[in-house]
């Protein structure tokens, strides 16, 4: 036996199209939104080059109440009466949109257009030492800044992340009395200004003297920061884990603390590392608790108790209102360098946090 | 068809089954030609053909996944609202195809009213919201709201229990009082036909009693067409069935349709005596 | 029916009895109080730098405006920085809320699913951008434009109280500074509303479609009020981050010593952030430090009782959605 093509089955497949009929429009409609879109246009494009009024009064006082009467009167065209306040809502949801977009854009664009002139392979590594605001960009660079955020961002996470997990834990495992506290207190510490982060450590400092400004400090302050959110992303991952797991744990007679530590954490690992990875994106860019707590540097610092230390956020602050050109250049170079750590990050969460949903 | 023009009958034959009951003698409301329905490349619906008469209760029957909510959902063009549907044939309502191009679909949802398997009173509403839901959302005017909140809840069979509470938050009500409220809701809009999905399918028995009675005396005024899964409701509420089926990888299509007492008593097919009989789905 | 009630046995326990679970317990209960340990610390130490203020300053320290630290004797009343930052928040949300309701309709309601996509990434990122490069931003590109607008504004419709500007300089002002935490929300509120939004239960949308609602009804009856708990709670939360904002403003604001009630495009206004941050740099000494603490102590009640009321809503509207 060979398998013949039947010819009979063809006709009956191809009897039927698959149709999307309501996407098929009157001509009312296309007109009206072809029309809607290109008057306002027209007009607006006339006004602006035969008149000399700004652009930005064209556009707002002009353009926006110009487009959305045509949109209503399209709306009104097409669907009658209730179609107005649609068209209004559709207009503006878009414009609102597009400003958004419009600012991103600016931001993103402006750090590389700007940021890009001053990098190069010695910024990265070098440090700030020999360097006054006036100093040409062929000397100098922002290594000291950078190994100052790792160091600071890194004792951060040596003290938030334990502490954070713990609470997860605390809140989805252990189910205390006290889970509605802890976490209406977690939610609380999360809306902590930075500035009063570093506030608070300087306070520390002020009154015991036990350490100084430098990167201990601002660790600290970061760390803060960096607690409610790993704690709250730990937390939504924890209970992820499906309950077999834990009690199969139990049922095999594993205490509590072993299926914890040697079941659910493994089985959330890549949801706790998505945690901490958002919990140094948190931090990483944020100046205020290092103005107060770190201080700043232009060598570079290795010990967390070696006093003021430099680092990325604080190198941009202390470089942006400069009268010096090349001081505003490293400043945005800084800020490049600083969104493309901050990008990775957000990316490496995102694949992360992809991987630990399509693996379930 | 050219043996019956020969012999000079120009009447319209009509299939076997549906032949010789009283409703065909009714005017149709509503029917569809030929329905096929995909979600994204794949068929899950082929060829479906029903008429409506006025008036007339259709139970649409058969097992899960055959296609029964997916049909009903074209009836009143809310399939189109799910990302990648798509379909083919058409839906005839008062002489018009519903997916003609220049037919507003709000005003055919307007006509063709529909409650759906899980009752959905809008929570942040009143009992009188609710009903009057209807108005508000499709900026429709009717005067005299008491009466109109009345006379609904009244053919829903729920007046008596809310007419005191009338401002009471509509998630207060138990299940089978929700879905009737929602009913009212439905009935507000004065549609011509009501589309029901598995009305009862998430109620207590006592419920499901009370809207079977509502169903019955809704009949009289409006075209009700009602998908269930328990065999003994369609047998007391509706005038006709079809009956819907679906082979594996295959879309679903009607297996038989016609008078309720003839697809219950005396099927034609041996699937729908199976299926009819509890034998499967 | 004399049946004497079971004894209640205490399963709890009995479930932790393992002694390596008991310790176990315990050092994670510990950890999980860490952070009401930080908040009354934060209370406590900052708190305790408030009576320096009041001994020299009294109840002046709070409901007046000056920054006199080097006379005889100082004076110094931060009214003018509570008040300027709540201005700023005000100016920021007003422009903040129709901007990302709007956003996250398109996104939920509007939108293709893909478009829909990437914008949701794209508002999440931008959430992730640090203030001090927003600050930068601010500071050399979004400046200049603020400038030549508010010219506009102040020409076209000076008329109107809060276009007043006398000075002729439209650099420094609440409205650029209020602008720039409107950029800080924006993203805030918004993915708090696409997710409210996006919740709306389809079977509601189902029954408004089948009632013949249009998009506007269908907002406006069904999907706004269902997740208007949880969109003014995030407007909080976008509030409470505004209030405590410090960098960005720093660059783009005047900070004045007097109180700029509403005169939005008029250089000089005020923040406790940021004032805290523009005197740390240049503080005289232990007297002027301590104020600053006390100034930082007022800014942590002020976002603590923001916050705190914006996460009971949020909250609330989670249960009710259930």
């Amino acid at each position: 036996m060979t398998t013949t093509f039947d010819p009979s089955a063809l006709p009956q497949l191809q009897q039927q199209r698959i149709e999307r009929p309501w996407r098929r429009k009157p001509p009312i409609f296309t007109w009206s939104v072809v029309l809607a879109t290109l008057i306002p246009l027209a007009i607006v494009g006339w006004i602006y080059w035969s008149t000399d009024i700004p652009g930005a009064i064209v556009m707002t006082v002009i353009y926006l109440p110009l487009q959305l009467i045509a949109s209503g009167v399209a709306a009104f065209a097409t669907r009658g009466r209730r179609g107005i306040l649609d068209s209004v809502i559709i207009v503006n949801a878009i414009g609102a949109t597009l400003f958004t977009l419009i600012v991103l854009l600016s931001v993103i664009g402006s750090l590389i257009a700007r940021g890009i002139t001053a990098i190069s392979a010695h910024f990265i590594y070098q440090n700030n030492v020999y360097v006054s605001p006036s100093t040409p960009l062929e000397y100098g660079g922002i290594g000291h800044a950078i190994l100052g955020t790792v160091i600071i961002v890194g004792i951060s996470m040596l003290i938030a992340v334990p502490i954070g997990v713990a609470t997860a834990i605390y809140i989805t495992e252990v189910r205390g009395r006290a889970v509605p506290y802890v976490r209406f207190f977690v939610q609380a510490m999360a809306g902590v200004p930075s500035v009063v982060a570093g506030l608070f450590i300087l306070t520390i400092i002020v009154a015991t003297g036990a350490f100084q400004q430098g990167a201990f400090a601002g660790g600290l302050a970061y760390a803060i920061l960096m607690l409610p959110t790993v704690a709250r992303t730990a937390e939504e991952v924890l209970k992820l884990v499906p309950e077999d797991l834990r009690t199969g744990a139990l049922a095999l007679g594993s205490t509590r603390a072993r299926t914890v530590l040697r079941v659910v954490l493994p089985a959330a690992r890549t949801g706790i590392i998505t945690a901490i990875i958002l919990g140094v994106a948190r931090v990483i860019g944020e100046t205020a608790p290092l103005l107060l707590a770190a201080g700043s540097a232009d060598a570079t610092v290795v010990n967390p108790f070696g006093g003021p230390i430099a680092a990325i956020p604080t190198y941009i602050f202390n470089n942006v209102a400069l009268p010096y050109p090349d001081a505003v250049a490293r400043a945005w170079a800084s800020a490049l360098v600083l969104i493309v750590l901050v990008s990775i990050l957000f990316v490496l969460a995102r694949v992360i946090g992809r991987g630990r949903l399509s693996s379930k | 068809m050219s043996i019956a023009e020969s012999k000079g009958v120009d009447t319209i034959q009509t299939p076997a089954v549906t032949d010789s009951s009283p409703t065909t003698d009714r005017e149709i409301e509503m029917s569809t030609q030929d329905v096929s329905v995909w979600f994204g490349k794949r068929k899950v619906l082929e060829g479906v053909s029903i008429d409506f008469p006025k008036r007339s209760v259709t139970a649409l029957i058969g097992p899960s996944g055959c296609g029964k909510s997916t049909f009903i959902r074209t009836l009143n063009r809310l399939h189109e609202l799910i990302p990648g549907a798509a379909l083919a044939g058409s839906v005839m309502y008062e002489g018009k195809d519903i997916y003609d191009r220049d037919v507003d679909p709000v005003q055919i949802r307007l006509k063709i009213g529909m409650v759906f398997q899980k009752p959905n009173p809008f929570p942040s509403m009143t009992i009188r919201g609710n009903v009057l839901a209807g108005l508000k959302l499709s900026g429709m005017k009717r005067s005299n709201h008491d009466d109109i909140v009345e006379e609904t809840l009244r053919a829903a069979g729920l007046w008596n229990e809310v007419k005191d509470r009338l401002g009471a938050a509509a998630g207060e009500l138990s299940g089978g009082q929700a879905q009737r409220l929602v009913i009212a809701r439905a009935l507000a809009v004065q549609p011509h036909v009501l589309l029901m999905d598995e009305p009862c399918s998430a109620l207590d028995p006592a419920s499901t009693l009370k809207i079977e009675e509502t169903i019955r005396d809704l009949s009289k005024d409006v075209t009700i067409i009602i998908v269930t899964h328990n065999m003994q409701q369609a047998v007391r509420v509706s005038d006709r069935t079809a009956f819907f089926l679906a082979a594996e990888n295959e879309p679903g299509h009607v297996v038989e349709q016609g008078l309720t007492t003839e697809i219950f008593g005396n099927p034609q097919d041996q699937r729908t005596l199976d299926y009819v009989n509890g034998r499967f789905g | 029916m004399s049946l004497a009630d079971p004894e209640i046995r205490d399963l709890k326990a009995a479930a932790t009895s393992h002694r390596g679970d008991r310790v176990f317990n315990r050092i994670i209960t510990v950890a999980a109080f860490t952070a009401l340990a930080v908040l009354a610390g934060i209370a406590v130490f900052l708190g305790l730098q408030t009576i320096p203020a009041f001994q020299s300053q009294g109840l002046s320290f709070i409901t007046t405006t000056a920054w006199d630290i080097n006379t005889d004797p100082p004076t110094a009343g931060i009214w003018g920085m509570l008040y300027g930052s709540v201005l700023l928040a005000v100016i920021g949300l007003v422009i903040a809320i129709p901007a990302s309701l709007l956003l996250s309709i398109f996104t939920v309601f509007l939108a293709p699913r893909k478009l829909a996509a990437g914008l949701t990434n794209l508002i999440d990122l931008m959430a992730a951008i640090p203030s001090v490069i927003l600050g930068l931003w601010a500071f050399y590109i979004l400046n200049p434009t603020a400038e030549e607008w508010q010219r506009l504004l102040n020409q076209y419709l000076g008329w109107i109280p809060i276009f007043q500007n006398a000075s002729g300089n439209f650099l420094g002002t609440p409205f650029i500074a209020g602008f720039v935490l409107a950029i800080m929300m924006i993203p805030i509120i918004t993915s708090v509303s696409r997710e409210v939004l996006a919740r709306t239960p389809p079977e509601l949308i189902n029954a408004s479609e089948s009632l013949g609602s249009s998009l506007w009804t269908m907002l406006r009856y069904v999907a706004l009020p269902y997740g208007r708990g949880g969109i003014v709670g995030g407007i909080m939360l976008g509030l409470g981050r505004a209030l405590g904002e410090t960098i960005a403003v720093f660059f783009v604001l005047k900070i004045v010593f007097e109180v700029n009630w509403y005169q939005i495009i008029e250089s000089g206004g005020g923040s406790v952030a940021t004032l805290i941050v523009s005197r740390f740099g240049e503080v005289s000494g232990e007297f002027e430090l301590s104020l600053l603490l006390a100034a930082g102590f007022f800014l942590f009640v002020l976002t603590l009782v923001v916050n705190v009321i914006a996460n009971l809503i949020v909250a609330r509207t989670g249960r009710l959605q259930k």
